[in-house]
């Protein structure tokens, strides 16, 4: 179908592709296959769907706001994480509502100290805490993060323009099918007095999984200020 | 272990290019993902947690082949493209999706949308 009519719809709907992709119909033949064949239900399916769609960084980011404002609250997230997501909407024992995705875990809250600081990865697939982070970013799934990370930290990190000094140590938490972690960054010097809310708005996802830190005004890592390169001009 | 051949009916649809970068630019969508994206998470997951699911094709399976295939046979793909694809894969090099069935489905299923 053509999408050359003049009129402006712009301001009244986003575009969307208007052609049927070879993609979508083989996403939605082996979904039917699977159901066909007995592997789950179209309602598992659905469920698993919603999942996936409302899970996000926001709870986490939460977390570690309230534990920067709350100290009780912090010594509740490093000894208790389970309890201290619960008081942030998650649930890890039933984080779907209706049975665990394949993601269960144990659950273990990494805190930076002034001399350490923690990045996750998942060295052998992609296990991401999901439940509290939402699903991870392309980049943590792909063998270049996954087999460097663990070898050459320090240049991993400065390749997301994370530089640390030297008196900084670095620690790499690797997931597993059993254990997630998630990184409880230092708050940054001036924000003091900031309340939960404002915190929570700074502590982005990158941040949590430890490939950057935490800045006043910086509420997200993919939003930058850019121009274009020039070539072959004098 | 499956084998790493290519499978005509996802190499005709790789062929096809049909992804979501050129996709999104051509109809200047900005959605960074395509459409379908959650409901292959959810169909990952569905078949991660399906009873059955450690003799259809385990999680370590699932993923261990993904990488794989990503960086061998589908490695003009981007992502999630690539994992979908290398899904189908998996299920169809183990038998548990017949190809020519596929073949059939992609037909019908694809009258369906443009009816």
């Amino acid at each position: 179908m053509s999408h050359d009519h003049d009129h402006d719809h712009d301001r009244t709907v986003k575009p969307m592709v208007d052609e049927v992709t070879d993609f979508e119909v083989l996403e939605i033949a082996i979904r039917e296959l699977c159901i066909e064949k007995g592997i789950f239900t179209a309602d598992e399916h659905r469920r698993f769907t919603e999942f996936a769609e409302q899970i996000g960084p926001t709870p986490a980011a939460r977390l570690v706001a309230r534990a920067w404002v709350n100290p009780d609250f912090k010594e509740l997230a490093l000894t208790d994480p389970m309890a201290a997501s619960k008081e942030v909407g998650v649930d890890w024992m039933e984080p779907t509502g209706f049975g665990t995705p394949s993601d269960f875990v144990a659950f273990k809250i990494l805190a930076d100290t002034p001399t350490v600081h923690h990045v996750i990865v998942c060295a052998l697939c992609s296990c991401y805490p999901r439940p509290i982070l939402g699903n991870s970013p392309e980049w943590y799934r792909t063998p270049n993060y996954r087999r460097r990370l663990v070898r050459w930290p320090r240049q991993v990190l400065a390749e997301f323009g994370l530089y640390l000094p030297d008196d900084v140590q670095v620690r790499v938490e690797d997931s597993n099918q059993k254990h997630r972690f998630m990184v409880m960054p230092l708050q940054p010097a001036g924000t003091e007095g900031w309340t939960e809310d404002q915190l929570a708005e700074i502590i982005t996802r990158d941040s949590l999984i430890g490939v950057a830190l935490p800045k006043p005004g910086v509420t997200t890592n993919v939003i930058t200020e850019t121009r274009p390169a020039v070539h072959g001009v004098n | 272990m499956t084998g790493h051949d290519s499978i005509t009916t996802l190499q005709q649809i790789v062929e096809r290019n049909q992804v979501w970068p050129r996709m999104a630019a051509k109809y200047g969508v900005e959605n960074p993902v395509p459409p379908w994206k959650t409901s292959l998470d959810g169909l990952c997951d569905a078949i991660d947690k399906a009873e059955c699911g450690p003799e259809v094709l385990s999680f370590k399976e699932r993923r261990d082949e993904e990488d794989v295939l990503s960086a061998t046979v589908y490695a003009d793909l981007p992502y999630p493209e690539n994992q979908l694809v290398a899904l189908a894969h998996s299920l169809v090099a183990r038998g548990i999706i017949d190809e020519a069935e596929l073949q059939e489905r992609l037909t019908s299923i694809r009258a369906r949308l443009e009816a």
